[in-house]
């Protein structure tokens, strides 16, 4: 099937937000009425995930017809079967996990502070920030003014719908928010996106392996992570761990089963778009765990929350912020081809490297046929795709001519 | 494994029932409609040259399709 590639990204966004909101909202069952220790519950998270996503994973390896598997009918089509890792992942694996395993332990800290997933939630969304940081680094994208105007409408909004609907803002929540569960994040995302982005066997790589083994190396890390805890503090996190993973199995094994397709989702939507663009649309999570967490104040798990005017008009402006931070974050990207013909004598490896280093040039292709190269542009701005990718292309010695064709609409194979 | 760009030029008026077609079409794996001296990008991926040529093929018989040209992709940087 063949669907415009940008709806398959919010869609697969937007699942991953609704299932996030409900992972969030067992987590807050669990570390109110089983596990309060968020050290153990964070220990027991990866060392329960292990089993379920080896579990899910082996069922979705289940060959089906025409050398299909379930998992590539239902989840990704990329995926065939479990397998061992190639030794090109495993840098990307390993900062993957010790991320997954830092914004683990950071959130679900959070959790056993807060008690309320409305509230952790969106302070979490902060980290499209940080995203949008770390791409102008590593992506040669420096931030335009809608980008930058997107995101701080977002990390706004972020900060007023995170306040309680109970009145509260807590600095030491906001101190777990900044220093560790968003630094994490982005440790985690940025690399799970490298890792989306590589050929496995010339085929692209899937969401099902990558996820598998961010929970192997998590456990690895959070395990390191804990055993220091103790050793240095003398608590006895990494025992009660095993024990909370043993006498509440069931709880575990529900909260990490629905987790597992919340993240291959999430995952799916990063090897589409721009992680800041798909954490933007995540975000939504904020107006799905609402509802959650009236659920959960109307069982008494959490406390009653106020129904003060105010607090849920600020709540709503919130949201609506975040809503307006996604969509113009989503309309502005301006993709274009541009078709490259080489003077005889120039080396085509060497021209391709300089185009390579020309800001918003995310591919550059040497083909063989009417042109030597063709160069794909992401900009936010046909301005900016003049000024910043056109001139620098005219610079460089040796281009005979080009021909700028800018993309209107665009459908992926999924 | 072969990639290839295939560069197209439609007639006016038939860009959406071609590209209707040009969707139904295996080894397709993106179509992106352009502005400029083409009218359709479209990326396929194929085992050999011989089914490069069958792609090729079909997307000719789609009626409405003026004129083809084929790309085939030799080394690729990409994000």
């Amino acid at each position: 099937m063949i669907i415009r590639r940008k709806y398959l990204l919010y869609v697969l966004a937007l699942t991953s937000a609704i299932i996030a909101a409900l992972v969030a909202s067992i987590d807050t069952v669990i570390s109110v009425r089983y596990i309060t220790n968020p050290w153990a519950f964070g220990f027991s998270t990866f060392f329960v995930g292990i089993f379920i996503t080896f579990l899910f994973a082996l069922i979705f390896s289940i060959p089906i017809r025409r050398g299909k598997s379930l998992g590539s009918k239902l989840i990704d089509p990329s995926f065939q079967r479990l397998r061992l890792l190639k030794k090109e992942e495993i840098k990307y694996h390993v900062l993957a996990g010790i991320g997954n395993s830092i914004l683990t332990i950071g959130y679900l800290s959070l959790l056993s502070l807060v008690k309320d997933p409305s509230v952790v939630l969106p302070f979490s969304q902060i980290a499209i920030l940080y995203l949008v940081i770390i791409e102008s680094i590593t992506e040669k994208n420096i931030p335009t003014l809608v980008e930058i105007q997107s995101t701080v409408i977002v990390t706004f909004g972020a900060i007023l719908g995170s306040i309680s609907l109970s009145g509260t803002i807590n600095l030491e929540s906001l101190a777990i928010v900044f220093l560790v569960i968003n630094p994490g994040w982005v440790l985690f995302s940025i690399n799970q996106r490298k890792l989306k982005l590589l050929k496995i066997h010339d085929k692209p790589n899937d969401s099902i392996n990558i996820r598998f083994w961010n929970v192997v190396f998590a456990c690895i890390f959070t395990t390191i992570i804990v055993f220091l805890y103790d050793y240095i503090l003398g608590t006895g996190n990494f025992i009660e761990g095993i024990a909370a993973s043993i006498d509440h199995f069931d709880w575990m094994a529900l909260t990490m089963g629905i987790t597992f397709f919340s993240y291959v989702f999430y995952i799916r939507a990063l090897g589409i778009g721009k992680a800041s663009v798909t954490q933007a649309v995540r975000s939504t999570i904020i107006i799905f765990s609402i509802p959650f967490t009236i659920l959960l104040a109307y069982f008494n798990i959490i406390p009653l929350f106020s129904t003060d005017l105010v607090l849920l008009l600020i709540k709503i402006i919130g949201s609506i912020l975040i809503l307006l931070g996604i969509v113009s974050f989503a309309l502005t990207l301006v993709k274009a081809y541009v078709f490259i013909s080489i003077k005889p004598g120039y080396d085509i490896e060497k021209t391709m490297n300089k185009l390579w280093d020309i800001r918003g040039v995310s591919r550059v292709t040497a083909t063989a046929g009417q042109y030597d190269l063709i160069v794909k542009i992401h900009t936010r701005t046909l301005v900016k795709g003049y000024e910043r990718t056109i001139r620098k292309i005219e610079e460089i010695d040796g281009i005979k001519d080009y021909k700028w064709e800018s993309v209107l609409k665009e459908w992926e194979k999924i | 494994m072969i990639s290839a760009y295939i560069l197209i030029t439609i007639e006016p008026g038939t860009t959406n029932k071609a590209i209707l077609e040009m969707k139904k079409i295996e080894h397709v794996v993106k179509i992106s409609v352009v502005a400029g001296e083409y009218d359709v990008v479209a990326r396929v991926q194929v085992n050999d040259l011989e089914k490069l040529l069958d792609v090729t093929n079909k997307i000719q018989m789609i009626k409405g399709v003026k004129k083809t040209t084929t790309q085939v992709i030799e080394k690729e940087l990409t994000l």
